[in-house]
């Protein structure tokens, strides 16, 4: 990019430059006298339209319609090497001026060349400062051949330092190469014009603006203008299949489309622009053409020198896949730990089984065998009191075990922390989601939002719910209903406390039942081994809480437990 | 079994019937042997199946009631042994274990009862007094049938 002569390859391959030939009677013609870039330009099939531009009629597309019909009639070696093609000056003659010249250039130069021929409007400049990708600071001038001489000939000049020693039609050619490349690319990608903000964000500046971010929550109005303005300019093959649209054109325009379905991505972005980042990265979401929504990774990438460039580009990452299996191992995993826990607990209650089986089964063998002793025609009294003190032991030993089991809810230090308790029913429906679903249960659920927090063990409280919601699939599957249904809630109850309450619509408890069915090992379900109601009474009740069970006035059982609210400190 | 087939009926009439009883829990298989011990039936308890198997190699035993769950070798593993060593001593199992699977697996190594604990005492006798006959009279006749009886 340093200032160097131009590149002596190039020279070579378009040969010497031949003296220009508009004939004697143009003293400017020979433009390789000129050290700067010249041409010559023949406007005589364009008079109409100056004509009517002088006039004031010049219609809105005057400058395209100008610059079209105006024709190259010579070029000077440094023009031809600028802004010709490898075929050179021979192939740039008799061509239209729009075949060369950047589009952002001009209107600047059918400005000009109206000046030069028809004076228009009076006394406007024949000197301007342009902007190109080649030059620093390039200055355009234009005149006309002093005393009539070829009068539809118009002269041009291009000075400047030129800041790449490349041709323009290299820098097209590696602009070729660069949007090949891009085109291929294998993600997304969309090169966005976002110039418009330039001035946005100056009247912002000016505005003393400097959180923009809440700038446009405030209003959302900019953020709606700016996805307006800021226009797509190119979209490559991967974008276009993203977006499911037809073809690049459709994705060319407006940049609105691409924030439908993320329109506080959009905020960010800006957000983002106007504090100068060179990057910008989310994960949005994108409504494409068809209507499907997709999960794509959005990376902004700014212009790094806003003043010479002036494109930001937009790589899309669509991502959907991949948070789709990302979502189904998660599955996996909870299933499996699901599925660890559940065998952990059926571990559990067979050795709790076998342990308290084998006392109960020494005291039903002893107390059959003391009645055979006694039935004798001579009952042995001593073996039947040595029985007896057997049962005994058996039974404390029964005790013992059940005592232990009650324990180890307890044993556990258990940690109090401040806990929310509709979390942890959320977190419980994990744990018993699928065992609703196999079972077809309905489950409804409604959690209070102006719940107290409660203090207590996240783990053990979990439990309880766990346990109720099991009981409650149990007592549904028990009573033989087709349609189980579980309606469970939070509410704030008196004494600023957090309740839970649960209610199936199996057959209810017994009456009888309802003042024992918390203690140990009482179960009316013939594999049930009956600890589950008895832990969750003690862990309710040492988090300083109460549990209840009622018969539903619609039918069912209804269990409800009230915890304190934590302490306030 | 390696008693001259002659004398077969003879030893086992002038031998007590002895009932082994393998239990990890003190309390029942004290309770069993107090059970057997009504009913006049002479029983040893062993805490282990290691245990029993070394006390067995006499084949001195009529019966085994064995408890299922028990550390090391458990009472699936010990009638195994007991058919590789080529004993067809009758197994009576008594059990808290309610899984199907391993009930099938001990009747098909062939047990010849399975209860599930606490066992009534009218089942277990008569459970015994079926492995009894079943013993004596099927090694009876396995060993009197040589002899042209």
């Amino acid at each position: 990019m340093a200032t160097a002569p131009s590149s002596p390859a190039e020279a070579g391959q378009e040969g010497e430059a031949t003296p220009l030939s508009l004939g004697p009677e143009c003293p400017d013609a020979d433009l390789n006298r000129f050290d700067t870039a010249c041409c010559a330009l023949d406007i005589s099939r364009v008079r109409p339209i100056i004509a009517a531009v002088a006039g004031g009629a010049g219609g809105p597309d005057w400058v395209e319609a100008l610059l079209a019909g105006t024709r190259i009639a010579d070029v000077n070696q440094r023009t031809a090497h600028l802004l010709g093609s490898y075929e050179g000056r021979d192939r740039m003659i008799g061509q239209p001026v729009t075949a060369y010249w950047p589009s952002e250039g001009r209107p600047a130069l059918a400005e000009l060349i109206m000046a030069a021929v028809a004076d228009y409007p009076t006394g406007a400049p024949r000197t301007r400062k342009v902007t190109s990708i080649a030059f620093a600071d390039p200055l355009l001038t234009v005149w006309t051949a002093e005393g009539g001489q070829c009068p539809d000939i118009v002269f041009l000049s291009l000075a400047g330092t030129v800041i790449d020693d490349r041709s323009l039609w290299t820098l097209l050619a590696s602009d070729e190469r660069y949007r090949n490349l891009i085109h291929h690319l294998p993600s997304a990608l969309l090169q966005v014009d976002s110039t418009p903000m330039t001035a946005i964000f100056e009247k912002l500046r000016r505005d003393g603006v400097s959180d923009i971010a809440s700038y446009l929550d405030d209003r959302p109005e900019l953020a709606i203008h700016s996805r307006n303005i800021v226009r797509v300019t190119d979209a490559n093959r991967k974008a276009v299949q993203l977006f499911a649209a037809d073809c690049a054109d459709h994705l060319i325009g407006s940049v609105d489309y691409l924030f439908m379905a993320s329109p506080e991505t959009a905020k960010r972005v800006i957000t983002a622009h106007f504090e100068g980042r060179r990057s910008y990265a989310e994960r949005m979401k994108v409504r494409t053409f068809d209507g499907r929504l997709r999960d794509v990774e959005l990376s902004v990438t700014y212009p790094t020198l806003p003043e010479r460039l002036d494109v930001t580009l937009l790589s899309l990452e669509d991502v959907t896949d991949r948070l789709r299996t990302e979502a189904q191992l998660r599955q996996l995993q909870a299933d499996y730990t699901r599925t660890a826990r559940i065998s952990m607990l059926g571990e559990l209650a067979t050795s709790i089984a076998h342990e308290v089986n084998q006392p109960l089964a020494a005291i039903v063998t002893n107390a059959e065998t003391s009645l055979r002793w006694l039935a004798r025609e001579e009952p042995n009294l001593a073996k039947v009191g040595q029985l007896t003190a057997r049962i005994a032991d058996s039974a404390r030993h029964a005790s013992d075990v059940v005592q232990r089991i009650r324990g180890m809810a307890a044993r556990r230090t258990p940690e109090r922390t401040v806990l929310d308790l509709n979390r942890i029913v959320d977190e419980a429906l994990l744990f018993v989601r699928h065992e609703l679903e196999a079972r077809s249960i309905e489950l409804s659920v409604r959690l209070s939002d102006d719940l107290p927090h409660v203090r207590g063990d996240r783990v053990q409280l979990q439990q309880v719910v766990v346990n109720l919601l099991l009981n409650a699939t149990q007592a549904i599957a028990q009573a033989g209903r087709p349609e189980g249904r579980i309606d469970i809630s939070t509410a704030s109850g008196a004494d600023r406390a957090a309740t839970f309450a649960i209610h199936d619509n199996g057959s209810g408890v017994a009456e009888e039942n309802l003042d024992r069915i918390f203690g140990s090992f009482f179960t009316t379900k013939e594999e049930g081994i009956g600890i589950g109601l008895a832990i969750c009474q003690s862990i309710i009740a040492a988090h300083g809480g109460t549990i209840a069970v009622s018969n539903h006035r619609d039918g069912g059982a209804l269990f409800h437990f009230s915890l304190p609210a934590a302490e306030e400190n | 079994m390696a008693a001259p087939a002659a004398h077969g009926r003879t030893l086992r009439l002038s031998r007590p019937t002895v009932i082994a009883i393998v239990d990890d829990d003190e309390a029942v298989r004290e309770s069993l042997f107090d059970l057997l011990q009504v009913e006049g039936l002479p029983a040893k308890t062993f805490g282990s199946a290691a245990a029993f198997l070394a006390d067995d190699s006499a084949g001195g035993f009529d019966c085994l009631i064995t408890d299922v769950r028990m550390p090391e070798i458990d009472g699936i593993e010990l009638q195994r042994h007991l058919r590789a060593r080529g004993s067809l001593m009758p197994v009576i199992f008594i059990t808290s274990l309610t899984d199907e699977a391993t009930r099938e697996s001990a009747l098909l190594d062939g047990a010849i009862a399975w209860f599930t604990k606490p066992v009534t005492d009218e089942a277990l006798l008569q459970a015994l007094r079926v492995a009894l006959a079943r013993n004596g009279g099927g090694e009876g006749a396995a060993s009197q049938h040589p002899s042209g009886n």
